[in-house]
């Protein structure tokens, strides 16, 4: 079974946001000591719709190893929006609300 | 223009791991071309929970409970939300076309609207007074008694959802996760308060009346001639195959 944990000293940060779209986002993250810290490990789960799905995968990626700073996410989620993606029930700001809420 | 000819299928009650492998597999041949664009639809047996694609299976459902109970637990294909498919309380459909079948909206928003407008006819049939709220719900009196889901992929939509004859609220709770014990009852209570269901709107109605008036209403909505078929043998070939793959497989539902 999958473990969302990262490394045994690592920051397991967790955190719930209901989208203004009515979805709620769900978000887990693993983060290191720095000033700021960095994702390690991400998972977001939660009730929206992503078209494709897999793409998901993509949007966690593109988000691990980036710094917990507002305007660092905030580029990272509308690089992904930009791309061949519809995102149903949660927008831009609702990710980047989740990622800060969690972190 | 003459309607479409699209395949109605009536497959019963069925366990989830074939109701979801089932579902691919016709979207599949659908999109292959070996099968016609179907309307399906379904039941659960024994009752199931389905959880969305993107939802974390152990942070939903209390599985202990599910087993206790003879429960299944499912990842479906499709995003949104949990859903307690209870035996014979609920009728759930399945529509699978190709992605550029005509007058199907390229937007996902746009196609709920759409898809969901053949069922909101459809509770007009029976004489319920059904609109469609988007995201994906589908209203009577103001109270959501069907929830729909959409997944594009292969090159072909598949939309499901369910038909809510009977709801069971406390039961669904008692198989779901929630944040904490202390508001089960207010999560209850609101489950109660928000969904209604046909037999509470409009006593005991036998669901192949309900399905008639579904039939009925995507004839309607989408100027399609509904005909009744069977599943071919390449989609049970299919069905085997992706349930193994996927949906009886504990990688794809433990996937998150």
């Amino acid at each position: 079974m999958p473990t969302q944990a990262g490394t045994s000293n690592a920051d397991v940060r967790c955190g719930d946001y209901k989208a203004i779209g009515g979805k709620l986002l769900r978000v887990r993250m693993s983060v290191t000591e720095d000033n700021p810290p960095v994702i390690q490990t991400l998972r977001i789960t939660g009730d929206f719709f992503m078209h494709p799905e897999e793409a998901i995968e993509d949007l966690e990626q593109l988000l691990t190893g980036a710094p917990l700073e507002e305007t660092v996410l905030r580029e990272c989620v509308q690089t992904f929006f930009a791309g061949d993606v519809q995102v149903v029930g949660a927008d831009v700001d609702d990710f980047v609300t989740a990622l800060l809420k969690a972190g | 223009m003459a309607a479409q000819e699209w395949r109605l299928l009536l497959t019963g009650d069925m366990s989830a791991f074939d109701n979801m492998a089932l579902d691919e597999a016709i979207l599949r041949c659908v999109v292959a071309g070996t099968s016609p664009s179907t309307l399906r639809f379904y039941g659960w047996k024994p009752s199931a929970v389905s959880i969305g694609y993107f939802q974390g299976i152990e942070q939903e459902v209390d599985l202990d409970m599910c087993r206790q109970k003879g429960v299944d637990v499912i990842r479906r294909l499709t995003g949104g939300g949990a859903v307690f498919h209870e035996h014979g309380s609920e009728i759930t459909y399945s529509l699978a076309v190709k992605d550029d079948y005509p007058g199907i909206p390229k937007k996902v928003l746009d196609s709920y609207a759409l898809l969901c407008g053949g069922l909101v006819a459809g509770f007009r049939r029976l004489g319920l007074d059904a609109e469609f709220k988007p995201i994906n719900d589908i209203l009577v009196n103001g109270k959501k008694i069907s929830g729909n889901a959409q997944t594009r992929r292969f090159g072909g939509i598949l939309q499901h959802g369910t038909l809510l004859c009977e709801v069971n609220p406390p039961l669904m709770f008692s198989l779901l996760k929630v944040p904490n014990e202390k508001i089960r009852d207010k999560l209850i209570a609101g489950v109660e308060e928000r969904v209604t269901s046909i037999r509470r709107e409009m006593g005991t109605v036998e669901h192949d009346a309900v399905i008639a008036a579904m039939c009925a209403g995507f004839a309607e909505v989408l100027d399609i001639h509904l005909s009744p078929g069977t599943v071919s043998d390449e989609e049970l070939a299919l069905l085997e195959r992706v349930k193994e793959e996927r949906y009886a497989n504990p990688s794809w539902n433990f996937k998150r």
